[in-house]
């Protein structure tokens, strides 16, 4: 069968408007003869220029989901239900690699979690940097070549010109996560997709590549599908937040919203997992018990077996979505009306007023502060 | 890298030197009725047998010998067979010989180059598929049967298939086709599994899903990214396997009666044909040790990562 190569809406989007829209995506492995569905009916919209963070446990199916938007799934996945829409173009539907090949890289593009792996150790940074920017934009090799610098220099490394010719293991962690983002962005991509880009890196490093990330989004423009499990990062990064558990979407909304307001008892769970929340001398707060196997179909609200706060129906039928707020929705019957009155835990009640302190300092030490990091990352 | 090469080359000399000096020394260990026929050792009287060994030089000390082989081998003597084929000069057999094992070598190694390489590319493309099925039934069939029953069965129902002579004849190109491809059966399955095994760690690697996420398409990538690196590791051992093609191959060579350096160390050792031997394991070694020697030059060359000599100090993280 001959599958046509997609064609994008040039349309231009206008920041705020919906770019991508993931409904009710489906995604399956097929392992050693048993299927496993990674992913249950999420659902999720990226809007133009906005960051959005999909954060979850291991195993929550955030990283599958993302790559299934750049036609990334290992050989056994595949998407069995649902749609991804982009530009007019259902990604979900896409099959063949020349169709994918209309939107890896051009349109959408991935910053990987390691950096050390993430290059080819044999062939010198600048011309794979090359290689992604001459595969996009018709170009002699000279051509490419000064794009290839442009994007060094862009994502803050010196030298270009000494760095281009330098293998992979003549540069830090650091500076190879840089060179991967400037890979990526090499060919003006719309969606920017980081998955765990900072896990890899020791933490003084982390702030200067999320800054950097950061910086990049506003320039260029860009959407950010941000994956990660870090919390600490998600309040850095994040416009938006996307919980998922067990292969859904359980919460999503603004990320004020996420923090301040959560209403699923998983996102509750989550924050008061943070250390930061932590009294000395207590136990720190985990969630007990593991997520469901997702080789078996899951009944009732998958987190209900973990939750201490479970209702009965929560067994039995699986929650729909509840409107909180027209930005703010979450998959609980908590939010029923029939639902009896909870309380949001201690801990994240404790966490809501840290961060409102750490606001109201912020915004008393802004523009000294956000100005000389920046001045720091652009060195 | 200038330094680590001139300190490499001494010492391989010397370990050269050293392989030959154990040899030769051995050799003289070995008890004198070895360098006579058992009708001429019978007919001998003892006095004739010493004379017999004096003139061969074998009654002087052993440490005046080696001085002796070593200045001869200087200028460019290497001696006379004494028992193989008695009274020949060994530079004259061995000129006669090697051309022989050498072109058989080269033309082998290019078949197994070529064929081993693609079918390891082709394994690796549709790994787990049929052409993968069909290869590693071949590889595992050349690797577990040993090699004399195959060579035969090729030998006799080839030949008799095509009707081409089961012998080796100069003046017959046609009988230089056997010989040949029989040489190169176990090289394809070393490179084909090799290659296989090195492409498909390299196409799991993060790189090259990162190299799918910029948008290079599959083949791109299978030839630029995962042949290129996977073929690394198979480079170093191509010095050597070409050299040492001059040794011959004892078991086709014997088939198909090929008149070339296989097997002819072992048979000079049996027949302690001294010189011979000495000749043999000078021009291995050399050969051996300066294979492994092109082995890791070539390897610094095609990876950079490595280093050699004081260079590796210097460089590190920038």
């Amino acid at each position: 069968m001959k599958y046509e190569v997609p064609v994008l809406d040039p349309a231009p989007v206008s920041t705020g408007s919906v770019l991508l829209e993931a409904d009710n995506m489906e995604i399956q492995f097929n392992l050693r003869g048993r299927t496993l569905t990674a992913v249950r009916k999420a659902s999720l919209q990226l809007r133009a220029g906005e960051t959005l963070a999909i954060v979850g446990e291991s195993g929550s199916g955030k990283s599958v989901f993302a790559k299934s938007f750049l036609g990334m799934l290992d050989r056994n996945g595949r998407i069995s239900g649902g749609t991804a829409l982009y530009r007019g173009v259902n990604l979900a539907a896409l099959k063949t690699e020349q169709q994918w090949l209309a939107i890896r890289g051009r349109r959408i593009a991935m910053v990987f979690q390691d950096p050390m792996t993430a290059l080819n150790p044999l062939k010198p940074v600048g011309e794979q940097i090359r290689e992604a920017a001459a595969l996009h934009r018709t170009m002699d090799k000279e051509a490419s070549r000064l794009v290839a610098l442009e994007m060094l220099e862009r994502v803050g490394i010196s030298e270009p010109e000494r760095r281009y010719k330098q293998y992979p293991h003549e540069f830090s962690g650091g500076m190879r996560q840089r060179a991967v983002i400037a890979t990526a962005i090499a060919c003006g991509p719309e969606i920017l997709v980081c998955d765990e880009p900072t896990t890899a890196l020791d933490v003084t490093i982390q702030a200067q590549i999320l800054e950097l990330i950061k910086n990049l989004q506003r320039d260029m423009g860009m959407s950010v599908l941000f994956i990660t499990h870090d919390l600490g990062v998600v309040a850095k990064m994040a416009d938006r937040i996307a919980v998922m558990y067990a292969g859904q979407v359980v919460e999503e909304g603004m990320a004020d919203e996420i923090f301040y307001d959560a209403r699923h008892p998983y996102t509750w769970a989550l924050l008061a997992s943070l250390p930061q929340l932590g009294i000395k001398g207590e136990d720190l707060f985990a969630i007990s018990g593991t997520p469901p196997s997702l080789f078996r179909t899951i009944k009732g609200d998958a987190f209900a077996p973990r939750n201490p706060l479970a209702l009965k129906v929560d067994f039995e039928y699986e929650p729909p979505f509840f409107q909180v707020s027209p930005t703010h929705r979450a998959k609980t019957w908590l939010l029923d009306p029939r639902a009896p009155k909870v309380e949001m835990p201690e801990t994240v009640k404790r966490l809501r007023q840290k961060l409102k302190d750490k606001k109201a300092e912020d915004i008393a030490a802004s523009g000294t502060g956000k100005a000389k990091a920046r001045k720091e990352t652009s060195r | 890298m200038k330094a680590y090469i001139v300190k490499r080359f001494f010492e391989s000399l010397l370990t050269v030197f050293f392989v030959v000096v154990a040899v030769f020394m051995l050799l003289r260990f070995m008890p004198t009725d070895g360098y006579f026929d058992r009708d001429d050792y019978t007919e001998m009287s003892e006095a004739a047998r010493n004379a017999y060994l004096r003139t061969l030089g074998l009654t002087d000390n052993p440490l005046v010998q080696l001085g002796r082989f070593v200045v001869n081998l200087a200028q460019g003597d290497w001696g006379r067979s004494i028992t193989v084929y008695p009274r020949t000069s060994i530079s004259e057999i061995l000129l006669e010989k090697i051309p022989y094992s050498l072109s058989f070598g080269l033309s082998a190694i290019s078949i197994s180059i070529v064929l081993g390489l693609l079918m390891g590319i082709l394994m690796a493309q549709y790994k787990d598929g049929i052409v993968d099925g069909v290869g590693t039934a071949y590889v595992v069939l050349v690797r577990a049967i040993p090699s004399l029953i195959y060579l035969f069965l090729i030998q006799i129902w080839v030949t008799k298939l095509l009707g081409w002579p089961m012998l080796f004849n100069e003046r017959n190109p046609v009988s230089w086709i056997l010989p040949a491809i029989s040489l190169a059966l176990p090289n394809i399955a070393w490179y084909a599994i090799w290659l296989r095994r090195f492409m498909v760690d390299e196409e799991n690697k993060d790189y090259i899903k990162f190299a799918v996420s910029k948008g290079v398409p599959r083949r791109t990538i299978m030839f630029k990214h995962v042949l290129r690196n996977a073929a690394v590791p198979l480079v170093q051992y191509l010095p050597s396997q070409i050299l040492l093609t001059v040794g011959g191959s004892l078991i086709i060579e014997s088939i198909y009666s090929i008149p070339g350096l296989g097997g002819l160390l072992v048979y000079a050792i049996r027949q302690q044909d001294n010189p011979l031997v000495q000749a043999l394991v000078l021009i291995f070694s050399v050969l051996g040790i300066f294979g492994v020697f092109m082995g890791d030059v070539l390897m610094v060359l095609v990876d950079p990562r490595i280093k050699l000599g004081k260079a590796a100090k210097s460089g590190g993280h920038a």
